[in-house]
């Protein structure tokens, strides 16, 4: 709850911040403020199940580490927004806001006790995402992807409210454990009003995390979205979604494990394929870690289809490894693309990497180490993140699933590898490229999280 | 709360339904039958109280107006929540009257960052 509150006003004080003279306060403020919520998280930590806001929230451990999760990732992208000194037309202090009033909305997701409370934090998460997306005013492609993404979500959230509406209309409340009761008591008899509202939820939520078949959105706003976004939207607004998907099948329908469980293994397995194979045909970095990220939403819908006792752990844990290799990704695609950037027009392909270890060995080895681990080879924290999604699987005995998703991540490495290819073997005339010394640490870190929860996945589970 | 409704307890919203698709389906069918049906070029211009038309509609139009108007319904529907606050004031007691403070404290801030930022200046 406190991180809500606090950042809610912090978001404020930031856009008042804009109007001083000096624009470099922001950038350290934000961070400040980051920590801040990151400290004021950990005051409800193992209080047990603490309920905020005439019940609309509930706080838990789980919920905190999700917080938690949410807020390093942002630590790292605003750090490596560098104050957007070097775009002219960037507004940075209402870039900064947005950012912080959106983590209140994935905040609100990650621990609603309230369908209400869901949909309010959805709306605040996406509508900022809405504006970030078409931030980069003078670009065609940056407005196109606003554009596209405000219709198609603002169908999904109307999909979504229509589901609430009719899960409020079978059970009589709002609230998940009410609703959890009423499904249990009723077992398999409960209205099919019931069955039509959950799937219409569900509907609405899948698109959020971009699953299949509501994917379409995805490429388009990812490769239009200015990178810095891309790479909030594909780490917060996915832990936060997934977080919100658990939530609400894990606390309200496991009584009905039998009627959904279907449909998620079928949009489970289409997302997997879908997000894999079109990754394989793209020639643009940018793009392919859009259909990536549509990949990992897959390998995490099948720890949400198993829904085993492992379960949670292994969505903690891979949005945790997906997150820091995918902001490690796109912090060294920011830097390379703007090196190689032609007549004005970045060049994002797989060729701009080209010769990259040469002159760069420290960028190199980040790139390669965020592929290896999306890609999920063993020594990195993706390989783990893997290997406890596909354990609560086998616990549940969903092995046909498991063996679509193993063939998956073996398409995976060939298209994580090109780019590791480009840069290790290719040639290029790719020249120094100077890193400033925050953006660096970053960088460091990113990579020593996912090499040292690689190698030790239990300091994890020791901290939780 | 009562579950226990039956399918047939709906047959007063099937009728309602029926009736307003009836509603629209009959007059649109009675209205191109009974009507003389007589066209043209005069007939068919767009009316605007007897003024011949000028131009297109399709013209640009300064974005300050849609500043304007957006601002207006904003703080219009914010002001909105006073009303039934007002009319609870004595209910809700000390902490309906500091949520609402916090409400209106949120609000100016927001106001008070229109007029910073320059958005009702409307000589620029």
């Amino acid at each position: 709850m406190y991180p809500i509150v606090l950042l809610s006003v912090l978001g404020i004080v930031v856009l008042f911040l804009g109007f001083m003279k000096s624009k470099s306060v922001l950038l350290p403020a934000t961070l400040l403020f980051l920590v801040l919520a990151l400290a004021s998280n950990f005051i409800d930590w193992n209080q047990g199940k603490v309920l905020y806001f005439y019940e609309m929230l509930a706080v838990n451990n789980l919920t905190l580490a999700f917080n938690a999760i949410v807020l390093v990732s942002a630590f790292m992208i605003v750090a490596m927004t560098r104050g957007f000194q070097d775009q002219e037309e960037a507004q940075p202090a209402e870039y900064y806001g947005i950012m912080l009033f959106s983590l209140v909305g994935a905040f609100m997701i990650i621990g609603y006790e309230h369908l209400i409370m869901l949909f309010v934090g959805i709306e605040i998460l996406s509508v900022s995402m809405y504006i970030l997306t078409g931030s980069d005013k003078s670009n065609l492609r940056s407005n196109e992807a606003a554009l596209k993404y405000f219709l198609m979500g603002a169908f999904a959230t109307g999909i979504m409210l229509f589901g609430i509406a009719l899960l409020y209309g079978a059970t009589g409340s709002f609230n998940l454990t009410d609703i959890q009761s009423y499904v249990s008591i009723q077992g398999r008899g409960v209205s099919y009003i019931l069955y039509a509202g959950l799937l219409l939820l569900l509907i609405g939520m899948l698109f959020k995390v971009s699953a299949a078949p509501f994917h379409f959105w995805t490429p388009d706003v990812y490769d239009g979205a200015p990178t810095i976004f891309t790479t909030f939207m594909s780490t917060i607004v996915k832990t936060a979604g997934f977080a919100a998907i658990f939530r609400l099948l894990s606390h309200s329908f496991t009584p009905i494990y039998s009627f959904w469980w279907i449909t998620l293994a079928a949009i489970t397995v289409l997302t997997l394929l879908v997000g894999n194979i079109i990754a394989v045909y793209q020639n643009s970095f940018k793009r392919m870690l859009a259909y990536s990220s549509i990949s990992h939403a897959g390998y995490l819908l099948i720890a949400v289809t198993s829904l085993s006792p492992q379960t949670e752990n292994a969505i903690l844990f891979y949005s945790l490894a997906y997150s820091i290799a995918t902001i490690s990704a796109f912090g060294v695609l920011m830097l390379v693309s703007k090196k190689k950037a032609l007549e004005g027009q970045v060049d994002e392909s797989y060729a701009a990497f080209n010769g990259l270890a040469a002159q760069n060995p420290l960028l190199a080895f980040v790139l390669a180490v965020s592929m290896l681990s999306l890609a999920g080879i063993p020594l990195t924290a993706g390989f783990w993140g893997k290997f406890f999604v596909f354990g609560s699987a086998v616990e549940r005995g969903l092995v046909w699933m498991l063996v679509v998703a193993v063939l998956m991540s073996a398409v995976g490495i060939y298209y994580y590898f090109r780019a590791i290819i480009a840069a290790y073997l290719k040639e290029g005339d790719i020249g120094k490229i100077r890193i400033a010394p925050f953006y660096r640490i970053i960088l460091v870190v990113a990579t020593a999280m996912t090499i040292l929860f690689g190698l030790a996945p239990g300091i994890f589970e020791k901290l939780l | 709360m009562n579950t226990t409704y039956l399918p047939s307890d709906f047959l007063p919203i099937v009728v309602q339904f029926g009736l307003a698709a009836g509603f629209i389906v009959l007059t649109m069918i009675v209205t191109h039958r009974i009507g003389p049906s007589r066209k043209s070029k005069m007939k068919d211009d767009p009316f605007e109280c007897g003024i011949e038309v000028k131009g297109d509609a399709r013209t640009p139009i300064s974005v300050k107006y849609f500043l304007v108007a957006i601002l207006f319904v904003l703080f219009d529907v914010e002001v909105i929540f006073m009303y039934p606050w007002a009319v609870n004031f004595q209910n809700l007691g000390m902490l309906g009257f500091i949520e609402m403070l916090v409400f209106m404290a949120l609000l100016l801030s927001g106001f008070y960052y229109i007029i910073r930022k320059g958005v009702l200046e409307w000589e620029q």
